[in-house]
């Protein structure tokens, strides 16, 4: 199709040109309509990018089988010692169910920490402009890119649930509902956490360390691995364990994550059950803030 | 939206911007009419780039004022944003979605409603001859093709001002020629305002104004045609048959440039040529005499050519290496 010389045709051209130009619209919706569209068109965009990334879906796949099967699998048998025919540990679960809700929490961690690896795509190779011109505001954008990672994170900690038989965790439907709700929170906080991230370094290779990093630490500390006693009271914990670790353990946001799935997928808690959704509500606002401050500056 | 015709399609008030010690803007002042096609040509580092940045409220500018399709960039960003189109100059597409999905979610995030969005992606993939491509991951397009789906992009809502930055930088010569082909005919068809910047400087002839801009200042502003009629001066190539020679030549025309072997000299009437041949005919080699051209306008305003080779050799290759995946 040859480009005709400018100017020559009047505005309502009857002449067929070879694509029928559609009469041009501007601004005739209400607003919302357009954020609730934009926010689902950047929800998507993430989702699509991450489904089409092999290499994350087989970490997210390979992950819980390490954890539950090698690890899981491995520490059964010492995890209920028995001293002169008396069980030890209090904590009437095997291993493989205590660790269950764990290696959710842990698959949520990496996906959605990873998932603001995004954040330094889209700088990096340009995109970020084409959402810079859009007219969404901003916040719209950022809570549209988190939901996105939040959804994969929970895509990936939902994979674990496909272990919950070899596990021995019964499944309910209503253990299913609260699960999500804690993962959803969980999920949308650590999106957020990496966003923060993401957004003081520069090179994707920084990013994968920096993440290993800060995950694997508040994972191992977060009781999830091992139980502080709870047949203990908090002043016998003290002496049982070295009080810096039990003073992180109690401090670990990502504690209260845990023992809120526990509760909810094996019943058992390590501490009061309504601290744990508080914990991660706070979270999920605060580090939402925290991000949206840092990205309003990039 | 209130009943809204400005007549500038954008205008540019004063407009100066800093980045730490260098001045990027001095003071620009331009208006861009309704439906014109408006250049800004300059060197690599001329301040272009920062001042579409500007006008597409990536950027605020420390002074001055800017509007576009009458809103003002920095008081009322969204809907100044609403009415532009922009293809940057690095490439800003999602290279791991499909051609179609990257306009898809242009059309969502701008809020073009379902039905029309869906007629007008068709129609845009057939313009820009893309149609077939529409299933294809972006990044498997070659360079041509990818800055062609960014001009469809920009149109997908309906944008009144399209804005392209350096469309032309990194592409072969034949793709160039085709890429102003494409946004004339979507300038023709959508009724567009299009602001456009290059420092290729053959490519401003059919624009319907230009503005020539260097360190950050807006040195003249008119048609292609009364600009060389202004500016423009007669240049005379001149191959000289040895250094001897050339150093003489130079000599006597202190205007004169050499590069490559060739020295160019600006004169002002043919009676000059016949001196050159009269004074130096036995010394030189090859003489060419061109009518006035953008290009010597640039040269008398600025008193260089607008092209350093090797300034431009860094631009392509950091556009190239961005451009990879």
């Amino acid at each position: 199709m040859a480009a005709g010389s400018r100017g020559e045709a009047p505005v309502e051209a009857p002449e067929p040109l070879p694509v029928a130009a559609t009469p041009v619209r501007r601004g005739d919706r209400p607003p919302v309509a357009v954020w609730l569209g934009g926010l689902g068109a950047i929800w998507l965009r993430e989702i699509k990018r991450a489904l089409r990334d092999r290499g994350q879906f087989i970490g997210g796949v390979s992950r819980p089988l390490l954890w539950v099967i090698i690890l899981g699998v491995g520490l059964n048998p010492y995890f209920r010692g028995e001293i002169y025919g008396e069980v030890r540990f209090v904590v009437p679960y095997t291993y493989l169910q205590f660790i269950f809700p764990a290696v959710i929490a842990l698959n949520i961690m990496y996906t959605s920490v990873q998932s603001a690896v995004s954040v330094i795509w889209d700088r990096e190779f340009g995109f970020l402009r084409e959402v810079l011109v859009s007219p969404l505001p901003r916040w719209l954008v950022l809570l549209g890119k988190v939901l996105g990672g939040t959804t994969v994170a929970m895509i990936h900690g939902a994979l674990v649930l496909a272990l919950a038989r070899f596990a021995n965790v019964p499944i309910t439907p209503t253990k299913l509902v609260q699960g999500f709700g804690v993962m959803f929170l969980l999920a949308f906080s650590l999106t957020c956490v990496g966003v923060v991230i993401a957004n003081r370094l520069r090179s994707f290779e920084g990013f994968g360390v920096f993440s290993n990093a800060v995950i694997l630490p508040l994972y191992f500390t977060s009781a999830s691995v091992f139980p502080l006693n709870p047949a203990l009271t908090r002043a016998q914990t003290r002496v049982v364990y070295p009080e810096w670790l039990v003073t992180i353990v109690e401090w670990n946001p990502i504690t209260y994550a845990v023992d809120s799935l526990r509760g909810i997928f094996i019943g058992f808690n390590q501490f009061d059950p309504r601290i744990g959704p508080v914990v991660l509500a706070v979270a999920a606002v605060v580090f939402f803030a925290l991000a949206l401050r840092d990205f309003r500056r990039a | 939206m209130p009943e809204h015709e400005p007549k500038d399609m954008i205008t540019v008030r004063d407009v100066s911007k800093r980045y730490g010690r260098t001045l990027a803007l001095d003071g620009v002042s331009l208006e861009v009419g309704h439906g014109e096609r408006y250049a800004l040509l300059g060197p690599n580092g001329a301040g272009k780039t920062t001042l579409i940045h500007i006008v597409c409220t990536i950027h605020p500018a420390d002074s001055g004022t800017v509007t576009v399709a009458g809103w003002d960039v920095h008081r009322q960003p969204r809907r100044a944003r609403q009415a532009l189109g922009v293809v940057f100059q690095e490439p800003s597409l999602d290279t791991r979605l499909t051609v179609g999905e990257n306009l898809e979610f242009h059309g969502r995030v701008f809020g073009v409603p379902r039905q029309l969005r869906r007629r007008r992606i068709a129609e845009l993939l057939e313009l820009v001859e893309l149609a077939e491509w529409r299933d294809k991951l972006v990044a498997t397009l070659s360079k041509g093709m990818q800055r062609r789906l960014e001009i469809a992009r920009a149109l997908v809502h309906d944008a009144q001002v399209l804005v392209l930055d350096e469309p032309t930088v990194g592409l072969d010569a034949q793709t160039r020629a085709r890429m102003w082909d494409y946004i004339a005919e979507v300038q023709r068809r959508h009724e567009l305002t299009v602001l456009v910047t290059t420092h290729y400087i053959e490519e401003v002839d059919d624009c319907d104004r230009v503005c020539i801009i260097d360190h950050g200042r807006v040195l003249a502003i008119d048609t292609p045609e009364a600009l060389k009629a202004s500016h423009g001066r007669t240049l005379v190539r001149v191959k000289a048959r040895d250094e001897v020679a050339a150093g003489r030549l130079l000599a006597a025309y202190p205007d004169g440039t050499s590069a490559n072997g060739t020295i160019v000299v600006p004169v002002d009437t043919t009676a000059s040529v016949t001196e050159i041949l009269r004074t130096f005919g036995n010394e030189l080699e090859a003489i060419t005499v061109e009518s006035p051209t953008l290009e010597s306008v640039f040269l008398s305003l600025t008193g260089r050519a607008i092209r350093d080779p090797a300034a431009e050799a860094e631009a392509t290759g950091r556009r190239g290496a961005r451009g990879r995946r």
